[in-house]
């Protein structure tokens, strides 16, 4: 329950979306954001595309959408942004894109199922992700919200989603 | 002496469409990982430098409330192409412009109609409001409206959605529909000549050394519709300008002029 409206009514229309390594908070990113298009020229991955309809005024800025294809930390974004929407980020590990958060009723770990996929996968694996005494995942804070882990899980839809930063 | 009625012309042409060709062949060269040049016309970039927009960047400064050096010096050579040359940017660069030429001239061979606010008096103070109203839009939602809304911004950037990401998003499509229906059902060149906040900018970035349009009216001895207004493609009496009237240099009727009433000059204003 929130006192502003124009949040209630965006919270309706679509979540608050992931953006490209780097980024401002996402007001002041949305401020200065002028869709040149630029960041989604050179993501050679085509994770960054254009936010539709649904992010309202938010259209065109460019969000990632993990489970389709997560960020690969390459960093050729952000020196291309002429507004400074997005932060140069000297270590990819200084990434602050969002945090991933377990599912615990879809993780197949959490049902006793052997599966270290997002573990595996995660470039920065054994310090932003690692398994506990239960060989279930646990996040820490050294995740930077690539997304990685969410592309690969594999439970039907993702057990591991990123949470944006905002 | 036909050469020399298309003489402007002819170059016009040739930027009109070297920029159009740029645009559409850029994303091809990013599917080869090529970067270095990038962008649309909210913002290009080549190599280290940046050639940015005035309305999409005089948005983001008031949607963020903030001018970085960055953001400044990119914007500052196309603002001073503007306040030498004029608002060129609008019938020698701009795609859309470029588009809404074509359709008007079809349009006009069809069916023709007369221009709204012949004459142009009656356009200045609406677009004063618009560029206005999308500033302190801009400034209350802060979203830079005017880069969501510009028109040469979302038909540069069609072709990297659909070459580069193989899918055009429904905002730029939607957007450049309506634009489109626009130009061939609304009145004559509406957006460009009333509704555009980046012409509308650009239209004003002018001084009295601007290069512009000069009327010698002891040269002319056309009679009561002269060819010069016929051959305006902005709906403008060539013979009436004032400063900042919006008058864009496209030097249609310098070529259609029979004699050497009008000429492209680099020098102050007469009238004020």
């Amino acid at each position: 329950m929130t006192s502003d409206w124009r949040t209630w009514l965006r919270q309706l229309c679509a979540p608050p979306p992931l953006r490209p390594p780097g980024a401002l908070p996402e007001q002041e990113f949305n401020s200065l954001c002028i869709r040149c298009g630029r960041c989604i020229a050179a993501c050679s991955y085509r994770t960054l595309q254009p936010a539709g309809w649904e992010h309202a005024s938010k259209a065109g800025t460019p969000l990632v959408e993990a489970r389709k294809i997560p960020c690969y930390l390459c960093m050729a974004c952000p020196p291309l942004c002429p507004t400074g929407a997005i932060e140069e980020i000297a270590d990819s590990r200084q990434v602050r894109m969002g945090v991933a958060e377990v599912d615990p009723t879809a993780c197949y770990a959490h049902r006793g199922i052997l599966c270290r996929t997002c573990v595996d996968e995660c470039p920065f694996e054994g310090d932003a992700i690692y398994q506990d005494s239960q060989l279930r995942p646990v996040v820490t804070d050294a995740c930077v919200g690539c997304g990685i882990c969410e592309r690969v899980c594999p439970a039907e839809s993702a057990a591991i989603h990123i949470r944006p930063h905002l | 002496m036909d050469a020399d009625r298309t003489r402007w012309t002819r170059w016009r042409r040739l930027s009109q469409f070297t920029v159009a060709l740029f645009y559409l062949l850029l994303p091809f060269v990013h599917r080869l990982d090529f970067h270095a040049v990038a962008g649309n016309l909210a913002s290009l970039r080549i190599g280290p430098l940046d050639l940015n927009e005035p309305a999409a960047t005089a948005s983001a400064v008031f949607a963020s409330r903030e001018l970085t050096w960055p953001l400044a010096i990119g914007t500052l050579p196309v603002v001073l192409l503007a306040l030498i040359l004029g608002p060129v940017f609008c019938s020698w660069v701009c795609p859309w412009g470029l588009l809404s030429e074509g359709i008007d001239r079809i349009r006009q061979h069809l069916r023709p109609s007369a221009w709204s606010a012949a004459g142009w008096q009656r356009l200045r103070r609406p677009r004063a409001l618009i560029l206005t109203g999308f500033l302190l839009l801009s400034l209350s939602s802060a979203t830079p409206l005017i880069a969501l809304f510009s028109a040469p911004r979302l038909i540069s950037t069609l072709p990297l959605e659909a070459i580069f990401l193989k899918a055009i998003s429904p905002v730029t499509g939607g957007l450049l529909l309506v634009l489109l229906l626009l130009e061939i059902l609304g009145p004559r060149r509406l957006w460009c000549r009333a509704l555009c906040p980046v012409g509308i900018l650009n239209g004003y970035l002018r001084t009295r050394r601007t290069a512009s349009i000069h009327f010698s009216a002891d040269r002319c001895y056309c009679p009561h519709t002269p060819i010069c207004q016929t051959a305006c493609g902005w709906g403008i009496d060539p013979r009436h300008i004032l400063t900042f009237d919006g008058c864009t240099n496209c030097l249609a009727c310098v070529d259609q002029c029979p004699s050497t009433a009008l000429r492209f000059q680099l020098k102050p204003h007469s009238i004020a």
